[in-house]
């Protein structure tokens, strides 16, 4: 058996993206919604599909009331696949569609994907996505698409992938220039845009990277941790 | 195969040398992107261009990713101070304008009655034609009502308007005014302050929802996040004054409602108890001034009035004026009120009493730019308002339009509608059909902003000079609206062409910046600069400086906030608010923006009623009922949203939706609220009052289908009865 070997490996092991959501710095502003959308290419339901619960968002704002007036409160959590350690979604796939890339990303092969929605049943989170039908843009705003990210046909599931094709961009300068990521590189499209600094990216393999250091707070914790899905991204508590 | 892929690409390059600069190839094509000779387009490789978002008034720095001469993404500019490489919702899904499949693509003429919205396309020739000959017919009559364009445009809407004694507008729909108003009254500055929220640690806000709308929302999200984590062992604190729990609110530490209109009052509280417990530092003089105007105030008659208790008053006034920085904001619900100036000025008070003005922290006044032709004041519903008796006179009727759409964004019961219908002739220069553009009788689309020349200066926030270049090639047929006025100018001959002789908009920019650059660093060569700041994205400063303020305005006492219809017939207060993504309806055709939850409720695609759920019980109204509600104005039907962040006696609805032109995402998708709102005003600064509406509601026994996104529990659910149904 050959043994796999990961051409980008870099000097000093592989990378372990990762994610710190600030919940103290998120406003609810949705910053990140729009700009995920238009970097990834992810399709526009229209009302009526919607109305079925079919829109996609590979990146939400959950939002949570609590009391009653005027003592209410609202809380916004931002909320992506969490590229979990121990991903639920990943045993259950049929074809391997779903599987574990050595830098921790929580990837997602949508042309041998079948459409059994099996991972987006066992989710606990609900970040999987099933395209209904085939993404369909009105005449000219297809010309917007970004060329470096599939489009998503009918029948496959899709998710967030951390940007993955501005993470393999980033690898391959550091590559050629034989050395690693350095801290901020790589940043997707949702870190980028938010105004509040909320979402901070980074390589946990890094222990200096900003996202390594923030993920030490203790205001730190991981989304529906006791599951033990391991999840890659730590969210810091709400301040109150 | 290969051969073909070139040959396209070369048809790119030669579109772009042609349609962006005509007559000046030779200076600028190793400059301007859009015209990068073909050899220089790799097929796969992005190249980035900078300029300036213009989806609000705030002007943040963009770069835009351009791949074989197509737009692909919007980023923040990570050079521009204002929004440090951060951009907004709005400002990512401007590309949607860009590629707007129901863009204007060409001249378009009436045909057929006004306002049927029926067009026919007429040549550019032609078009120029019967405006110039508008232009000529009515002398002095003329009326331009356009957004607000702070640079050069502005300074060329400006200058041909005074040259054919006609009137220019720079109007908006939303609540700067009143601040503007307020900082007059109590700073004798006319301009926006930069507040430092980034280094405050005690913010009080009075209804200002700088999170999602307020000014500069990119800059405002920025410093909140420093002020909350950015800094080490120092946690601003937040507090939010307002009676609906808005975004901004639900990030708040402590929110505290209030009854609509008395944000004032519970300033003047506060005021009084920070200077009667011996803790204002303000010179003896004005003590004395502050003193006399404080006194005749009880603490508990306020608390009576605004519906906050005592201790709550005490204890807000105890924590402004311990705080290290503390720093006092108003605006939005606050400021959308009759008595929304004087309320503002109330809030000012605050700030002068511990001392924050030009201190970290506190409310900064820079020196403005010097940027010369843009100081285009702006003005509110009133002066709009006061066209409809001006425009009485049959000679005084030719309205012109650029993309403002006043028969969406003002209330039809100030019979704004009149202007339009007795204007003599009506040209717009909208690059959408939008309401006010669908009465038009002559329409000369401008250039989408990815693909025009222009400028825009930020005065007090960060002090910039952004500048925006032709991302990407013209689509259609669509010339920029500098070009036509410059070209109209020259038609028209005689001093109009004396003063405004340039052939072109852009040789107009390149020369303002000249003249600016000769007074802001005169070193170095014009040449060299002027490329820097394209590739930069404009001129900017890291350090504003600051001016010294020498008046220091005692408050006025608040007028108590007039409300329009009594309340027995009419139980609730009726609050209209900006929605996250479509604003005040310019979002309203972009998919992404429809499609965008909204944050609180997480409706997409429609309007919503928001109303306290125990009301809702005692109405017998379940969540989704489609409700009728009624002003003394209007009546709308629209679906009911529990709200548990309202007041049981205020019912909330988002701006935004129901228009009846404006492409197929917007058209006929939910009501327009302010179709219910009284034609009332706050004197000071002209400013349609939003807030100053009661309301009542009725079942109408159907049940609407509000689009909820939400993907927990009850959201769930909806969906499941969603599919049944």
């Amino acid at each position: 058996m050959v043994e796999y070997r990961d051409q980008n490996a870099p000097p000093g092991g592989p990378y372990q993206w990762g994610m710190v959501i600030d919940l103290d710095r998120c406003t609810g502003c949705e910053a990140c919604m729009v700009a995920c959308k238009a970097e990834n290419n992810v399709r526009i339901a229209g009302e009526d599909e919607a109305a079925k619960g079919r829109a996609v968002s590979w990146i939400r704002i959950e939002r949570y009331w609590e009391g009653e007036y005027p003592n209410a409160q609202l809380k916004f959590m931002p909320v992506l696949c969490q590229h979990c350690g121990n991903a639920p979604c990943e045993p259950v796939c049929p074809v391997y569609a779903s599987y574990h890339t050595p830098d921790g990303l929580n990837a997602q092969v949508y042309n041998r994907c079948v459409g059994v929605r099996y991972c987006g049943n066992n989710c606990p989170y609900t970040v999987r996505y099933f395209n209904w039908f085939e993404p369909h843009w009105d005449e000219p705003l297809n010309e917007q698409l970004n060329p470096d990210v599939t489009v998503r046909s009918v029948g496959v599931m899709e998710k967030c992938t951390f940007c993955v094709q501005r993470i393999r961009a980033g690898q391959q300068t550091a590559q050629k220039e034989g050395r690693r990521v350095k801290d901020g590189e790589v940043t997707p499209a949702c870190v980028q845009s938010c105004p509040t600094e909320a979402l901070v990216f980074g390589d946990r393999n890094d222990p200096e990277s900003r996202v390594s250091k923030l993920a030490e707070s203790d205001r730190g914790f991981g989304l529906l941790e006791e599951l033990g899905t391991k999840p890659a991204i730590t969210y810091l508590k709400r301040i109150k | 195969m290969d051969l073909n892929r070139r040959d396209f690409l070369k048809v790119i390059g030669l579109g772009a040398a042609g349609s962006a600069l005509p007559g000046c190839g030779g200076e600028t094509a190793k400059l301007i992107p859009a015209v990068l000779p073909d050899e220089e387009i790799v097929p796969g490789v992005a190249n980035w261009y900078a300029s300036v978002c213009r989806e609000c008034e705030a002007g943040c720095g963009i770069i835009v990713r351009v791949m074989e001469g197509r737009a692909k993404k919007i980023e923040g500019n990570p050079d521009h101070p204002l929004n440090r490489g951060k951009l907004c919702a709005r400002g990512q899904a401007s590309l949607q304008g860009l590629y707007n499949p129901d863009r204007i693509r060409g001249p378009l003429q009436r045909d057929g009655e006004r306002g049927e919205g029926r067009f026919k396309p007429i040549p550019w020739e032609d078009a120029m034609s019967r405006w110039v000959a508008a232009l000529q017919k009515h002398p002095g009559g003329a009326v331009l009502i356009s957004r607000p364009v702070p640079g050069t445009l502005a300074g060329l809407f400006s200058t041909f308007m005074k040259e054919i004694s006609g009137t220019v507008l720079f109007y908006e729909p939303s609540a700067e005014r009143p601040l503007r108003a307020a900082n007059r009254k109590s700073f004798g500055i006319d301009f926006l302050p930069d507040y430092d929220l980034a280094n405050t640690t005690y913010l009080l806000s009075f209804g200002a929802p700088f999170l999602s709308h307020w000014l500069s929302p990119v800059h405002f999200g920025i410093a909140y996040g420093e002020m909350r984590q950015g800094r080490p062992a120092v946690r601003g604190r937040f507090v939010q004054v307002e009676p609906r729990l808005s975004m901004t609110a639900a990030s708040a530490d402590r929110w505290v409602p209030i009854r609509p209109g008395t944000e004032g009052l519970l300033a003047v509280a506060i005021g009084r108890l920070i200077l009667k417990e011996g803790r204002a530092k303000l010179s003896r003089e004005d003590r004395c001034r502050f003193e006399k105007f404080y006194d005749p105030f009880s603490i508990d008659r306020i608390a009576n009035e605004t519906g906050v208790a005592e201790e709550e008053i005490v204890r807000l006034a105890r924590e402004f004026y311990t705080a290290a920085s503390p720093l006092a904001i108003g605006g939005g619900i606050a400021s959308e009120q009759t008595n929304g100036t004087d309320t503002l000025v109330a809030i000012n008070a605050l700030n002068l009493l511990v001392g924050n003005i030009n201190q970290p922290g506190g409310i900064h006044f820079f020196q403005p730019s010097g940027f010369p032709a843009s100081s285009a004041e702006v003005v509110g519903e009133q002066a709009l308002l006061d066209l409809k008796n001006r425009t009485q006179k049959p000679s005084r009727a030719l309205l012109m339009l650029y993309q403002s759409n006043p028969l969406y964004t003002l209330p039809p019961s100030t019979q704004f509608r009149q202007v339009f219908e007795e204007a003599d002739f009506i040209v717009s220069f909208s690059p959408f059909l939008d309401e006010s553009t669908a009465m038009a009788d002559l329409i000369l689309p401008d250039h989408f902003f990815l693909e025009s020349w222009g400028d825009h200066v930020t005065e007090g926030i960060a002090p910039a000079v952004g500048l925006a270049q032709p991302v990407v090639i013209p689509r259609y047929d669509t010339r920029p609206v500098g070009d036509l006025f410059l070209s109209a100018a020259n038609r028209f001959g005689g001093g109009l062409k004396e003063r405004l002789s340039w052939t072109d908009f852009r040789t107009m920019v390149r020369e303002q910046w000249q003249d600016f650059f000769a007074l802001r660093q005169p070193a170095q060569p014009f040449d060299a600069a002027w490329v820097e700041a394209l590739q930069r994205g404009g001129w900017w400063k890291p350090e504003g400086k600051p001016v010294p303020i020498s008046q220091r305005g005692a408050p006025t006492a608040p007028e108590p906030a007039r409300f329009e219809g009594s309340e027995k017939e009419f139980p609730f207060h009726f609050y209209p608010f900006p929605s996250m993504g479509l604003h005040q309806g310019e979002g309203a055709n972009r998919p992404w923006l429809q499609e965008l939850p909204d944050p609180l409720t997480t409706v997409v695609w429609g309007s919503w009623v928001e109303i306290n759920p125990k009301t809702a019980q005692e109405y017998g109204l379940a969540e989704r009922d489609l409700v009728r509600v009624i002003s003394p104005y209007g009546v709308i039907e629209a679906p009911v949203i529990f709200f548990p962040g309202n007041p049981p006696d205020l019912i909330s609805m988002p701006l935004g939706q129901g228009h009846t032109f404006y492409g197929r995402y917007a058209r006929e998708r939910g009501v327009n609220p302010l179709t219910l709102l009284a034609p009332l005003i706050d004197p000071p600064s002209g400013g349609l009052a939003t807030g100053a509406t009661r309301v009542r509601i009725e079942r109408t026994g159907k049940r609407g289908r509000p689009v909820l996104v939400d993907q927990t529990g009850q959201g769930a659910k909806r969906h499941t009865e969603e599919g049944e149904a």
